[in-house]
């Protein structure tokens, strides 16, 4: 897969791959973008184009993984970037979920198992805004208070309370138990639209925690020297 | 259809560890002998066979033709053949047999997805809340058995956290929601 230059039409690329809309979204960019590049959206918004196009790569391309690349920016912006994904989840994604899971139990007449397979995604939910605000409040301070002052020496150090991996089986449980194990009546075009929603989440949360695992430790081993 | 096992050699301990095996951990029948009969065999395309060198090659006619669906008992590899080692640990022997279950090119899905009975009983057990070592306990086995068992229930279902499963196992009738409160 060709690599995304910043001189390219940020509406081509969202035509080729619209899974990007709610990526875009994070940093501030709406639909309606015109025919003007990425650069001069970027530009626009006050964004750091390599940063957002490298994002954008990592996105569209699994394989990708630029990390010299991605080690070469500070902490704060990777850091603002996860946070602004965190908001994502927490104010879009995960309700949205939420709200088509309530609508599908209701038009679906009498099926327990919708009931006790949203019983399995409230919990899930609840797992990662748990893990969430473990980061948002004690590992990402830590990490940028020791890229402003350098001086943690007298601080305990702080480590990651979680890799995500739990959270990423328990979504794949989840998306399995509606891709094979589903029974009983339910409406159609809400089931759709849930299992949806949670494929879209589970690439979503994948790609990111990528990101968190991989190139935090990194700038975090690399300020500690 | 379903996979029809056939297990020729004269040894007595492997034609019963391996038969006990088949049937405990995968919930497939066997059948045990010390010769080949062609005529009893008959040509079944799924039918596979575990088989001693000795057997192997005083039954070459048979079995050559027959060689992605001949699993020749042996400590070590053989070259371009399927073998399992059982001189090595239960699990090992376990694990061999799972990798050649799901490589065997036979129409066997619908059995190699349904839990065996076994593998219901620690189902319901891991979705009542209890760890390995008290599963391991109630029903007697070893803690090894016990996560082979999870692997396997895990890789059928789809399902690898705990409440996951307890959600699978309430949906299908093993447990009520009363039992996951300890």
């Amino acid at each position: 897969m060709a690599i995304i230059s910043s001189k390219k039409q940020l509406s081509e690329i969202i035509i080729s791959h619209p899974e990007v809309i709610t990526l875009i979204n994070r940093f501030g960019i709406t639909l309606g973008v015109g025919d003007k590049t990425i650069e001069s959206i970027c530009t626009e918004k006050n964004l750091d184009y390599d940063f957002f196009v490298m994002i954008l790569n990592t996105y569209i391309n699994e394989d990708y993984f630029p990390e010299k690349i991605l080690k070469s920016f500070k902490a704060q912006i990777i850091i603002n970037y996860i946070s602004q994904t965190y908001h994502y989840y927490t104010h879009y994604m995960l309700p949205n979920i939420e709200r088509h899971f309530a609508l599908l139990i209701s038009h679906s007449g009498d099926n327990n198992n919708l009931e006790l397979m949203q019983q399995f995604f409230i919990e899930l939910k609840n797992d990662i805004i748990k893990a969430i605000d473990a980061d948002c409040t004690q590992w990402f301070p830590y990490i940028l208070d020791l890229e402003k002052n350098n001086n943690t020496k007298n601080t305990p150090q702080i480590k990651p309370k979680h890799n995500g991996s739990q959270i990423e089986d328990k979504i794949d449980d989840l998306k399995n138990m509606f891709i094979i194990h589903l029974t009983g009546k339910y409406e159609l075009n809400l089931c759709y639209a849930v299992i949806t929603a949670i494929i879209a989440f589970e690439k979503d949360f994948k790609q990111n925690n990528r990101i968190r695992n991989r190139i935090i430790p990194l700038i975090y081993d690399s300020l500690k020297k | 259809m379903s996979i029809e096992v056939h297990i020729l050699t004269h040894d007595t301990t492997q034609r019963i560890g391996l038969k006990y095996i088949l049937m405990e951990y995968f919930n497939i029948p066997s059948k045990t002998s010390t010769q080949l009969n062609i005529e009893q065999l008959g040509e079944n395309p799924s039918s596979l066979f575990f088989v001693s060198p000795q057997c192997y090659i005083e039954y070459p006619d048979f079995f050559f033709p027959r060689k992605n669906r001949t699993i020749i008992i042996s400590k070590s590899p053989i070259k371009d053949c399927l073998s399992i080692d059982v001189f090595s640990p239960e699990s090992e022997i376990i694990n061999q047999i799972s990798f050649i279950l799901e490589s065997f090119d036979s129409s066997t899905d619908s059995t190699t997805s349904e839990l065996s009975p076994r593998e219901i009983d620690v189902l319901k057990l891991i979705a009542m809340g209890l760890i390995n070592k008290e599963i391991a306990d109630k029903l007697a086995i070893s803690i090894n058995t016990v996560l082979t068992h999870r692997k396997n229930i895990s890789s059928k279902l789809g399902i690898k956290s705990v409440s996951a499963l307890s959600i699978y196992a309430i949906m299908n009738g093993y447990i009520s929601e009363k039992d996951l409160m300890r």
